[in-house]
């Protein structure tokens, strides 16, 4: 088991997650089963003030699991210097079996616990808490999902040996083995580029006709399409380097943090696009959400078209 | 209209404040709840301004249940509906008498001038104008009592509550509290008072009197 200070922190984080999820879990259950909004009695209006504990709880936790999980990038990144092989967490990533889907569990849990919190700001705007029982309903899952991630994020850091040699970025995301993510980092660039901007204006043109339920498919289908552009194609300007598909090396310092504003700023863009499909918002509201949706998904789109238009400008060919 | 529906209020250690109480009070009424201290005059007001929920029971203002609202609603409602005078005026002393009078605007966002108007209105009507920027630790207590009296009016609340409103007045400065109330009556305000001062038990605008003893109520 590695015990570097960072993963301690995140033990000890994890420890406290689990402590009040588990109260707020106890909460869900008891409202689930015995809310009922008309009654005046004495259950009613202590579930009442259990209600904004619960909501306190998850809110903060929320609040603590999002820049957590940039210090989790940051830690795996940390564990790279002490990993042979290692060049970045991309390597770290690799080295055992429950890295990834750890972190594919995160990001899941980032969309869901920020879409908890949507629907909660939406349930206190009204007198009559519409969503009340459902905000707690869905934090059922959401609580088990979130145990799953801690077993995993524990079983993850203490299956790291630090002795065993692992693959470095440059092997993982090679386009030259025979595995789903080489082929899809082979993908022709017309092709890659064709659907990265043809679902962009797509968006745009939704949120203008405000088809709510397309944007939101559109933005799920942005994330990854923006993610694949970013691995096979845009990536290699930030690195000036055709060869090099990482996600995780942008996220040094030898490239400025950029991958931390590009994560960010897509996270929030499609965060904002997909939650108007699972929401029936005011028409304010929705506008607001699309505004932001389209806001920083444009600024992604952006910044990623200039650094291969730079590169050009400043060398005169692609890569 | 306000009323209170089989309410019952008990506080930690299971102390009781109201047993099954309902009560009803109309609009533009002035109403003396009387009772011993620890009798539940005072949660019966407070209960009426949101700042305790029940135990059991309801409470409805104009047919809104305010004790079922969230509390940032409740806060809302307060603002609007409610004027609030306590027993020890709850007055900020680092403040002078028109800052305390102008608290309740603050989250209103309303422009100056709206302010100084509603300021000037109520400083007249409560006959401190003279006082406007004295500290309010060296008022008298009838003049933090009218400062009070004029905090409390500033949003022009469809109700007044007062708890204790004389219990710190000599009869003097205690009649000329009774003097303001009746005008307060006369602009159509719903009126509830929580005292066992006698001076009010035979008042002839007081519409009603109502008893209230271990949390319920007498007569």
């Amino acid at each position: 088991m590695t015990l570097i200070p960072e993963i301690l922190a995140i033990y000890i984080l994890d420890a406290l997650f689990l402590f009040f999820a588990t109260i707020a879990f106890i909460l869900s259950l008891q409202i689930i089963k015995d809310w009922n909004f008309n009654a005046t009695t004495k259950l009613q209006y202590s579930l009442e003030k259990k209600s904004y504990l619960g909501s306190t709880i998850i809110k903060y936790m929320f609040y603590v699991k999002l820049p957590l999980f940039l210090f989790f990038i940051f830690t795996l990144d940390k564990i790279s210097f002490i990993l042979p092989g290692a060049m970045c967490g991309a390597g770290v990533v690799n080295s055992n079996e429950y890295a990834t889907v750890l972190l594919f569990l995160k990001l899941i849990n980032i969309y869901l616990f920020a879409y908890w919190i949507v629907l909660d700001t939406q349930d206190m705007k009204q007198e009559n808490q519409p969503y009340l029982k459902k905000k707690f309903m869905i934090f059922i899952p959401l609580y088990l999902l979130l145990v799953f991630e801690i077993a995993l994020e524990y079983k993850t850091f203490s299956s790291i040996n630090v002795k065993d040699v692992v693959d470095c970025c440059g092997a993982i995301f090679s386009t030259n083995d025979n595995t789903y993510l080489s082929k899809a980092l082979s993908l022709p660039t017309w092709s890659l580029l064709g659907m990265f901007y043809i679902n962009f204006i797509l968006l745009v043109l939704s949120a203008v006709f405000k088809y709510r339920y397309i944007f939101a498919t559109l933005n799920l289908l942005f994330i990854l399409i923006s993610l694949l552009s970013l691995v096979a194609f845009f990536g290699t300007y930030i690195y000036e380097l055709p060869t090099h598909h990482c996600p995780f090396c942008m996220l040094q310092h030898e490239y400025n943090y950029i991958g931390y504003f590009l994560y960010g700023v897509l996270f929030i863009g499609t965060f904002n696009g997909l939650v108007v499909g699972f929401i029936r918002f005011n028409a304010r509201e929705l506008s607001k959400r699309l505004r932001v949706s389209l806001l920083f998904n444009f600024i992604y789109v952006a910044v990623v078209t200039l650094y291969p238009l730079i590169y050009y400008l400043r060398n005169g060919v692609w890569l | 209209m306000i009323k209170l529906n089989n309410i019952s209020k008990i506080y930690e250690k299971n102390v009781v404040a109201l047993d099954n109480v309902s009560l009803w009070f109309k609009e533009g009424e002035l109403v003396v709840l009387k009772g011993v201290s620890g009798s539940g005059k005072s949660t019966i007001l407070s209960l009426i301004a949101g700042l305790v929920k029940p135990t059991t029971g309801e409470v409805l203002v104009d047919e809104k249940k305010i004790s079922k609202i969230p509390d940032h609603f409740v806060s809302q409602y307060r603002q609007k509906n409610i004027g609030f005078i306590f027993q020890k005026y709850n007055l900020i002393s680092s403040l002078n008498v028109s800052e305390n009078i102008l608290l309740p605007l603050v989250p209103l966002n309303l422009k100056r001038s709206e302010c100084k108007r509603r300021l000037e209105s109520v400083l007249k009507q409560f006959s401190i104008e003279d006082k406007r920027d004295t500290l309010v630790k060296n008022l008298s207590g009838g003049e933090q009592q009218r400062t009070a009296i004029a905090r409390a009016s500033i949003n022009s609340p469809k109700i007044i509550l007062a708890d204790e409103p004389t219990a710190n007045l000599d009869e003097k400065l205690s009649l000329e509290f009774i003097k303001i109330l009746k005008d307060l009556k006369s602009q159509n305000k719903t009126i509830i008072v929580a005292t066992h001062d006698p001076l009010f038990f035979n008042l002839d605008f007081v519409d009603r009197t109502i008893e209230v003893n271990n949390g319920k109520i007498i007569s």
